[in-house]
């Protein structure tokens, strides 16, 4: 009995080691930061190419400052995710990077995230510094929650000046004139307009800019404050039966929903000349600058959407990602260090190392520096519809919360490809949750 | 450890308790938390909130979540009847000793190495209707729109699960065909059976216990199926191919629904268990006959 005593005795303990260890090392995946301080504050920002200038200013901040400041990254689709889990824990960071509006809403609603207004009243850099319609879209209750960093990203109609010469065609300004494109196009045998289906975000942005045109800002203002009549309405209805006309008169063609913009399937369409059109963010040139530096630099044309006869909404208004922001937890240890570092994104070295990767800043200095930018002329373009623009929606699918996101996508990708009609897809949007 | 009475001596139970620790660390504990969650509403941020049973009877009610326990069924049952006959006859063949069959199975076994993501990667990049094989062969895939339309969306599913997960039960097949006792087949060939007859009275009998294993694997893989259809389809087009495992994904990180999709969760473990215990039943397994009887 003895040996076998011994060796239960010896299980026990391991077994109990085993567990306490496990258990330790799953609290200490975070090295270091004993109740969420360490003398330091963290800068949680979406990992991708664009960190080299966070971290330059990162750099930059801990040559002067006394409180040094750590970059953290998360990997682009997991973000969103990432953020929500950690950020009512000890690990969360004390500024991090969002798409305001809708994305910071519920952080706002949690009681996690510090007003500006202190801040701002300190230093009216912090907010007279960046263009005011960009600014206001991390308003949340009528209160500031974010400072721009990155840039502004507007959604714009890119199109391919071979393709559009060989088939005699100019950028159309209006409704009908995208609606002849189409049919020339269509019998040179090029599907007029590439769409990454797949991705279901680039079907949205056609929703948005014909809403836009057809209703003005309005619309959608009601609907996201929770009028769920305003996707019945006559102006509504009108922008449904014009995307549908489009869309059955074969602009998009007919494999749409098995293409994607994030494998490249769509950008490939345009460059290689298989499409004429396609309606995309501005990271459109700087996707086709890697990818196709040939097509980038010479045969890479942009305009805005066309406006639409009888429409409510302004020919200049843009949709988009108004920007990137940083916002700050209520709890951070160092309120003055992250003040600090918050005016360090409307800097000259800011301004022009955004511009220097292609991104286009909103601080009102940006105008000062747009010959620096990776293509000046694209940069002057955008700024100029950015600064003039009278609304700049903010994509849908961020400012509506995040809970609305998957049915959203569901009903746009289902309207457009048939299997939901008119009054199905109505439906869809009035059921979305909108606070 | 107490010697019996022939001098064998059996493992005492501190054997199995690193075992058990972990098990009911990692599986149970989980387990356990996870049903509890299902009773609460949890967004992530502020505490879970008890809602007794509005998750379970929302669910009930959600024509999404019934179609995706179809959908995963379907799927599931498309898996077993493509990769079933497909592994055993590749198997019982690379059972052989040609040194041809060995080289072959050795790259026929590759897509066993790869990750489901690469896997999907992979084929989504081959099955690109502008860029991929369906650009050169209309005369199969029409204009190309696999992900668009949903029977060709699930049809790619069921192919890139088959062609990652064939290998696996090939190779259990391959090891349970060389087992099989050789006298058996001399036995039947000096009654003058020939090949095919051989396979279906001596090989696929001999295989019954290893067709139940796979069997198994392949219903709860299936039903757990969740990163091919995240990379090749998200779900789409519309709801169409948002099985249980992807639904389940979506309502706990894309509309930080923790509690409902912890009742997903549990369903699809009472799902599972269910349907395998069929399987055990119907294929008589829990009687445990020896494939060795009467040898």
């Amino acid at each position: 009995m003895r040996p076998r005593a011994r060796f239960l005795r010896k299980a026990v303990v391991g077994g109990a080691v085993l567990t306490l260890t496990l258990t330790l090392s799953a609290c200490g995946g975070d090295t270091g930061r004993a109740g969420g301080d360490d003398g330091k504050i963290h800068v949680l920002v979406y990992g991708d190419s664009a960190n080299k200038v966070e971290k330059r200013i990162i750099a930059t901040f801990n040559k002067t400052s006394k409180v040094k400041a750590v970059l953290d990254t998360i990997p682009g689709a997991d973000y969103q995710a990432k953020l929500q889990t950690i950020i009512n824990s000890e690990q969360a960071p004390d500024v991090f990077f969002n798409w305001g509006g809708g994305s910071i809403k519920p952080f706002v609603d949690a009681g996690l995230l510090m007003p500006l207004d202190d801040f701002i009243a300190k230093d009216p850099g912090l907010k007279d510094k960046f263009l005011p319609s960009v600014f206001k879209s991390a308003e949340v209750n009528g209160k500031p929650y974010g400072v721009p960093m990155r840039g502004t990203q507007p959604v714009l109609l890119f199109h391919n000046k071979k393709v559009l010469e060989e088939a005699g065609i100019e950028p159309p300004r209006t409704w009908d004139d995208l609606l002849a494109a189409v049919r020339k196009l269509k019998a040179e045998g090029v599907t007029p307009i590439a769409l990454g289906g797949g991705d279901k975000w680039p079907t949205l942005m056609w929703f948005e800019y014909l809403y836009d045109r057809v209703a003005g800002p309005g619309l959608f203002q009601k609907a996201l404050a929770g009028d769920k009549d305003a996707w019945a309405s006559a102006d509504s209805r009108k922008a449904l039966g014009m995307l549908k006309s489009l869309a059955d008169a074969g602009a998009f063609g007919t494999n749409y929903d098995s293409v994607k913009f994030t494998d490249q399937g769509s950008p490939t369409l345009l460059a290689t000349g298989k499409a004429g059109f396609e309606l995309m963010g501005s990271w459109e040139y700087s996707t086709q600058q890697d990818s196709h530096p040939d097509f980038a630099a010479h045969d890479l044309g942009y305009s805005t959407f066309p406006s639409v006869d009888g429409g409510k909404g302004d020919p200049d208004n843009l949709v988009g990602n108004t920007n990137n922001f940083y916002s700050v937890l209520k709890k951070t240890k160092h309120p003055e260090a992250v003040a600090e570092f918050l005016k360090l994104q409307y800097s000259d070295e800011f301004v022009k190392a955004q511009l220097g990767i292609g991104n286009l800043p909103t601080t009102t200095t940006t105008d000062k520096f747009l010959d620096t930018a990776a293509d000046p002329d694209f940069a002057r373009y955008q700024y100029d519809k950015v600064e003039k623009a009278p609304a700049f929606q903010l994509s849908w699918d961020q400012a509506y919360p995040q809970t609305a996101t998957v049915g959203m996508h569901q009903a746009v990708q289902q309207f457009l490809n048939g299997g939901l009609d008119e009054d199905g897809f109505i439906k869809a949007m009035q059921a979305l949750p909108t606070s | 450890m107490t010697p019996t009475a022939t001098g064998v001596s059996r493992p005492g139970f501190a054997w199995a308790a690193p075992a058990a620790v972990f098990f009911g660390l990692f599986a149970l504990l989980p387990l356990v938390l996870v049903a509890v969650l299902s009773f609460t509403h949890w967004d992530g941020l502020s505490a879970p909130r008890f809602t007794g049973l509005d998750n379970w009877s929302k669910l009930f009610d959600d024509p999404v979540m019934l179609k995706s326990l179809w959908l995963s069924v379907l799927l599931t049952g498309l898996g077993v009847a493509v990769q079933t006959p497909l592994s055993i006859l590749l198997g019982v063949w690379a059972a052989g000793h040609q040194r041809n069959r060995a080289v072959l199975s050795a790259i026929y076994f590759v897509p066993l190495l790869l990750s489901a993501a690469a896997v999907s990667v992979l084929w989504r990049a081959v099955l690109d209707p502008n860029f991929g094989v369906p650009a050169h062969a209309e005369w199969l895939f029409g204009d190309g729109n696999l992900f668009g339309v949903q029977s060709s969306a699930i049809g790619v599913l069921v192919f890139v699960s088959a062609w990652q997960f064939t290998p696996l039960h090939t190779l259990i097949y391959q090891g349970a065909a060389r087992a099989v006792p050789r006298v058996l087949y001399q036995a039947a060939q000096i009654d003058g059976a020939g090949r095919v007859r051989q396979f279906f009275h001596i090989t696929l009998p001999q295989l019954r216990n290893s067709i139940i294993t796979s069997t198994i694997l392949m219903v709860v893989g299936g039903l757990t199926t969740f990163d091919t259809v995240l990379i090749l389809t998200q779900g789409g087009p519309g709801t169409d191919t948002t099985i249980s495992a992807f639904y389940m994904y979506q309502k706990a990180f894309k509309n930080f629904d923790y509690g409902t999709a912890s009742a997903i969760g549990v369903l699809l473990v009472l799902v599972a268990t269910v349907i395998s215990l069929i399987v055990v039943r119907l294929s008589g397994y829990d009687r445990m006959r020896s494939t060795m009887e009467g040898l």
